[in-house]
């Protein structure tokens, strides 16, 4: 009671002065900077030299803030789907006689942080430090994060100061969308730091200028770096110079602080530790709102699957079963009775209006009698129950509420004659056996899995799942899904170069997964933050990531 | 007085070795990849064997417990595999912030401790002792983490008066003993104080006790001494036994306080050990667990000294 | 977290009246502990849970498995769930019972593994001495000079978490407490008067020890050890808070305080329950060990 009243008494004192500042013309006070003070979820600062670790979160607040890449993600519009446009990049083409090659054109005029320019040698810098061994500033630490999500990407060439040409293994018409991944650090600042580095070789002087960049980083991006304290906080500063006249910061600082735990990010934003926070618990969020603080939350690129294994003997092997369990789900209720409202029914990977949906002919929705009569024809009844184990966690990035909703799915499927058996294990377990396949033993006779997965990049969203080639251990195909189609709809996207004709191959693919029930669709999370009032012009596109430059913030 | 403290220091040596084999042990006896933090689960397998050669992994134990030993032993203990920081310079931060909380922690813990046990042992039997070994008892029986979220129930969460986490509007890196900053670890040194402040009340308690009975101490008021004189031998009696336990509880604040400061998120050793362990770190965890123990070693073994210089008896034993 | 310091225990020791008395003396400590009121409270209040724990299935509680979306977080007091419901509306007052049962397990088999192990090898080291007792002493050294609190979660974070791997991780934490007690107190009895005695009367090395050591060595090696399951408790359910522990959604105690935290908005009173049982049980068993203690002391 007593948190209300202040919380009210203090939004009518900030009405007051407000209003008191307009009608006086009062200008703002000199000297008085503002600050935009967020808790994320990670718990630890993410890596800060140029590939941050920590997932797409660590891309959202390190990456995307103080380093630009050569394409990047449009983050205007809360309604659009969110697209890849020029970066650092003005423009870029394939080679028409040799698919394996591309020119990129240079963003004339940039400069990093340190001064120093941004030109096609920074470029080939750039990709050299993930794949180029015997390079100076290769860093194996930044390998992992970064080559995993250019997997086709082989090498750069200066062609001259303002064109690249970059080579893929294979031809891929995705790299202009991997490339958003590769954030540009700034060379000139890291020979300084190498140059001053001590060490017993190169390659010990590598790894300390890279540790000393990091406290101290240079990039294009629209924040600079201000102050880092390890583990606790950083504080950003607006790029005042920034290339994109459009976006540089209205707020002059930003301070990021790992707030772990839920239930301590909710107690700073109610307490005005912090203005904003991400990923607020549902539990929270009638509290939240109740004092006066805003919920945002959008559609976000996620899909919280159930992954069939398709090996033999697999009851997912009829797609009959596999349609009915898509029909058995009432989504609408999982959301406002569990999630509090902070999820979005999936019928797919993409959902309507997104480029890469298409038009699939099986519409997932809930219908029980449907579902129902598909299983009464694949031969399961009231009396003979279809006995399926599913292996998920309690906890894990992504997964949401793992285990309640696996439980809500559990009685949902009952009403359609399955028997579902949790095999509930360790996050990182859960993850690795991901990997394994569901022929390995550490699958433990599970015939589906629970690992949620992000839908930002096609390979990502769809390849690596449905090409029969990315099965165990190459990648993600965990169930083995050997479907010609499929493997021929990746060649034909991968293979078509004009990003509209390439787009419409895509969306063949996925309504095609779609039509084949590959995945019992359940939900994609809305990436949930609640904010104080006190923010401004906040667009919470349908991304993973946040453009925060348009943010003002009222005193 | 002079040899005996050489041999201990002598005998501290392989302790210190074996301490650093089963830091080493402990961590590489778990099966599971231990880039785990730079490597996505989606990485290619040719991805994860190149890496681990590059961070030497790939090389027999003994030979990668050697490397880190002496290395250790030139203050060096490696890079943090997912930060890319020095370990030894993440570790002494962490330790300052944990010293900051265990100092704060020790003055509330001790001097409760002290004043109940006192007054406890003084008024030995009567309901004065009776709640001070009540709440004595109590402080040493509670789960201080659950302590912590109570405490951080009534304080941030419905009354709003103390912020519930973190060490300041600055961070560790801003820190000032201002009220602005104290605000920040008032709930969580309450907490940490608690099993201190039972322990030194006990043994005050039982130490004054003893000496107060002693047929001497009932002569001397027969003989119509002043409580003053009484007190002040009680006083110097009872000294040696409870600072040494204190410096024990000193050693068990700094190497045990990572409930705590997960429950608070403090920014010291104990939550750099959280997130060392469930990023899988090695380098990290190692290290923070080696300085940790070393910590306490020393700790130990000042206490010992100290105990000597006291008590010349002890060196016998 | 040592809870009583060792001379303490090893004076009670040499206070104790050789072991041809012992018969006598056992029966005055067993009358004074009945005697004793707090000690019986608490001795009851433990029965009780330990009772309840045990019998859990036929007390008509609810499942503590069984959760429901729409009954989650129910305020203490709400009619059939008296203690509410958890974050997947489980109900409380069971899910406090059923976890009594792994919470305890994993409490108390550490002491009392500990208490087996610690035991012999400090009967051993005291009593065989020379080579033995520094090798033995100097591994235990090793493993004192990590504090509990840390020992116990590097050993379980190594291992990962798991309720087998807790148990075997505070076992190794204990042992060590264990046979330093045992062994200075084993020590100080051997060099006594009826030691020599029976020594001298022609008894073996085995039969002393058997006979005469343990009877006089065993008490407060027990006594310690009863206190060192309150540490062992905390220990326990903190690992699992830590999610080093029981995994879920196994009832126990310091997972359901770590689950529940993030309801401490909603329902506090609820996520704060869990570690009043941890609080109760760990307070009771501190209170009889210093109640045992205390009428083993026949100076009082």
């Amino acid at each position: 009671m007593r948190n209300e009243k202040s919380g009210k008494s203090r939004a009518t004192a900030a009405i007051v002065m407000l209003s008191i500042a307009s009608v006086m013309g009062l200008p703002r006070i000199a000297g008085a900077e503002t600050v935009l003070r967020i808790g994320m979820t990670a718990a630890d600062i993410p890596r800060t030299l140029g590939q941050p670790d920590q997932g797409f979160e660590g891309n959202r607040f390190t990456g995307l803030t103080m380093y630009d890449a050569l394409t990047m993600w449009d983050l205007s519009s809360a309604d659009k789907p969110s697209v890849v446009i020029p970066g650092l990049a003005t423009e870029w083409k394939v080679d028409d006689a040799d698919k394996k090659k591309w020119t990129f054109k240079v963003r004339p005029g940039v400069t990093f942080h340190d001064g120093s320019p941004f030109n096609a040698d920074a470029v080939v810098w750039n990709v050299e430090k993930v794949l180029k061994q015997d390079a100076p500033q290769f860093d194996p630490s930044q390998v992992g994060v970064t080559a995993s999500r250019m997997p086709t990407l082989a090498s750069a060439r200066k062609i001259d100061d303002m064109t690249v040409e970059l080579t893929t293994k294979e031809p891929d018409s995705f790299l202009p969308i991997n490339l958003t991944n590769l954030f540009m650090a700034s060379p000139a600042k890291w020979q300084k730091l190498f140059d001053a580095a001590e060490g017993a070789d190169a390659k010990a002087k590598s790894q300390a200028a890279w540790a000393a960049f990091a406290r101290n980083a240079s990039g294009t991006g629209p924040w600079k770096m201000s102050s880092f304290t390890p583990r606790e906080r950083l504080e950003l500063a607006k790029n005042e110079n920034y290339w994109d006249k459009a976006r540089i910061p209205k707020v002059d600082k930003m301070l990021l602080l790992p707030m772990p735990e839920a239930s301590a990010r909710t107690a700073a934003l109610l307490s005005g530790q912090v203005d904003w926070i991400e990923a607020p618990s549902p539990d929270a969020v009638a509290e939240i709102k109740q004092r006066g603080f805003l919920l945002k939350t959008n559609e976000e690129p996620h899909v919280w699957p159930w992954q069939f294994s398709r090996v033999e003997g697999s009851p997912w092997n009829d797609i009959r079963v596999r349609k009915a369990a898509n029909l058995c789900v009432d989504r609408e209720g999982l959301k406002d009775g569990l999630l509090a409202g902070l999820m979005v029914p999936a019928t797919g990977t993409f959902e309507p209006g997104h480029p890469w949906r298409g038009t699939p002919t099986f519409e997932i929705k809930y219908d029980k009698p449907a579902a129902q009569k598909l299983m009464q024809e694949a031969g399961y009844g009231p009396s003979k129950k279809l006995s399926v184990k599913i292996q998920t966690s309690a906890s894990g990035s992504g997964q949401m509420l793992p285990l309640p909703m696996n439980e809500y799915l559990q009685q949902a499927l009952a009403e359609c004659y399955f028997d579902v058996q949790l095999d509930v294990i360790e996050w990182n377990t859960l993850f690795t056996n991901w990997r394994r396949g569901a022929k390995d033993p550490s699958a433990n006779g599970a015939n589906a899995t629970n690992v949620t997965y992000a839908a930002m990049d096609p390979f990502f969203a769809l390849v690596r799942f449905l090409q029969s080639s990315m099965a165990p251990p190459v990648s993600n195909n965990w169930g083995y899904i050997n479907n010609p189609r499929f493997d021929e709809l990746v060649t034909k996207a991968r293979q078509t170069f004009d990003p509209a004709a390439r787009d419409a191959a895509l969306a063949e693919l996925h309504a095609a997964s779609v039509d084949d029930a590959a995945f019992l669709y359940v939900a994609h999370d809305v990436a949930p933050r609640a904010m104080s009032p006190k923010i401004k012009g906040f667009v919470q596109p349908k991304s993973w990531f946040v453009d925060f430059s348009p943010i003002s913030m009222t005193p | 007085m002079f040899v005996y403290i050489a041999r201990r220091i002598v005998y501290v040596i392989p302790i210190v070795i074996s301490v650093a084999l089963v830091c080493f042990l402990l961590v590489h006896i778990t099966p599971g990849d231990p880039l785990v933090a730079i490597l996505p689960a989606d990485a290619s397998q040719e991805l994860a064997a190149q890496l681990r050669i590059a961070y030497g992994f790939d090389r027999p134990l003994p030979i990668q417990f050697g490397l880190w030993l002496w290395k250790a032993v030139n203050g060096d203990l490696g890079h943090s595999i997912a930060t890319g920081r020095p370990v030894l310079s993440e570790v002494m931060r962490a330790v300052g912030n944990t010293v900051t909380l265990a100092i704060a922690a020790a003055m509330i813990g001790f001097t409760l401790g002290l004043l109940f046990g006192l007054i406890a042992g003084y008024f030995r039997d009567t309901w004065i002792d009776k709640v001070a070994t009540s709440i004595a008892i109590a402080g040493v029986s509670v789960p201080h983490y659950w302590l912590g979220m109570v405490l951080v129930i009534i304080f941030s969460v419905q009354l709003n008066w103390l912020p519930a986490v973190g060490a300041g509007p600055g961070g560790s890196g801003a820190w000032g003993w201002d009220w602005e900053h104290i605000r920040y670890l008032i709930l969580p040194a309450i907490t940490t104080s608690v099993i201190p402040m039972g322990i030194v009340t006990r043994t005050v308690r039982a130490l004054t006790g003893d000496i107060l009975s002693q047929d001497f101490v009932e002569a001397l008021r027969a003989k119509g001494l002043r409580e003053t004189y009484v007190f002040r031998h009680v006083i110097k009696n009872a000294a040696p036994t409870a600072m040494a336990v204190m410096g024990l509880q000193l050693g068990y604040m700094l190497g045990g306080s990572i409930l705590i400061e997960t429950v608070f998120s403090w920014p010291g050793s104990g939550l750099l050990l959280n997130s060392a362990i469930f990023q899988r770190d090695l380098p990290l965890l190692q290290g923070t667990i080696l300085v940790l123990a070393l910590f306490f070693v020393f700790l130990n073994l000042m206490v010992d000294i100290a105990q000597a210089a006291i008590d010349p008896r002890i060196k016998r034993s | 977290m040592s809870i009583s310091p060792i001379s303490a225990i090893s004076d009670a020791a040499l206070q104790a009246e050789p072991a041809t008395k012992a018969r006598g003396y056992w029966t005055t400590v067993g009358r004074r502990i009945i005697r004793d009121k707090v000690s019986m409270t608490c001795a009851c209040i433990l029965i009780a849970i330990f009772l309840s724990a045990l019998c859990a299935s036929w007390l008509g509680l609810a499942d503590p498995y069984q959760g429901s979306m729409i009954r989650r977080l129910r305020h203490i007091g709400t009619p059939n769930y008296p203690l509410g419901t958890d974050e997947l509306g489980r109900d409380m007052l069971a899910r406090l019972i059923y976890g009594g049962r792994l919470s305890l397990v994993v409490g108390i088999l550490p002491v009392i593994f500990a208490f087996v192990i610690g035991t012999s090898l400090g009967l051993v080291a005291g009593y065989i001495g020379g080579k033995i007792n520094t090798a033995i002493m100097r591994t235990v050294d090793v493993f004192y000079a990590f504090p509990s609190v840390l020992l116990a979660i590097a050993i379980s974070g190594a291992l990962g978490a798991g309720i087998v791997n807790s148990i075997v991780s505070l076992t190794i934490v204990f042992v060590p407490q264990i046979t330093r007690v045992a062994e200075s107190v084993t020590t100080g009895v051997r060099n006594m008067d009826f030691v020599e005695a029976a020594r001298a009367s022609g008894a073996g090395p085995f039969t002393i020890m058997r006979v005469h050591m343990l009877g006089n060595v065993l008490g407060p090696i027990f006594v310690y050890a009863t206190g060192l399951i309150s540490v062992s408790m905390i220990l326990a359910a903190g690992l699992s808070f830590l999610g080093l522990g029981t995994k879920p959604p196994e009832p126990e105690w310091g997972l359901m305080l770590n689950t529940l935290r993030t309801a401490i908005y909603i329902n506090p009173w609820v996520a704060a329950l869990p570690g009043v049982m941890i609080f109760a049980v760990s307070i009771c068993f501190n209170l009889l060990s210093d109640g045992m203690r205390s009428a083993m002391d026949i100076r009082n």
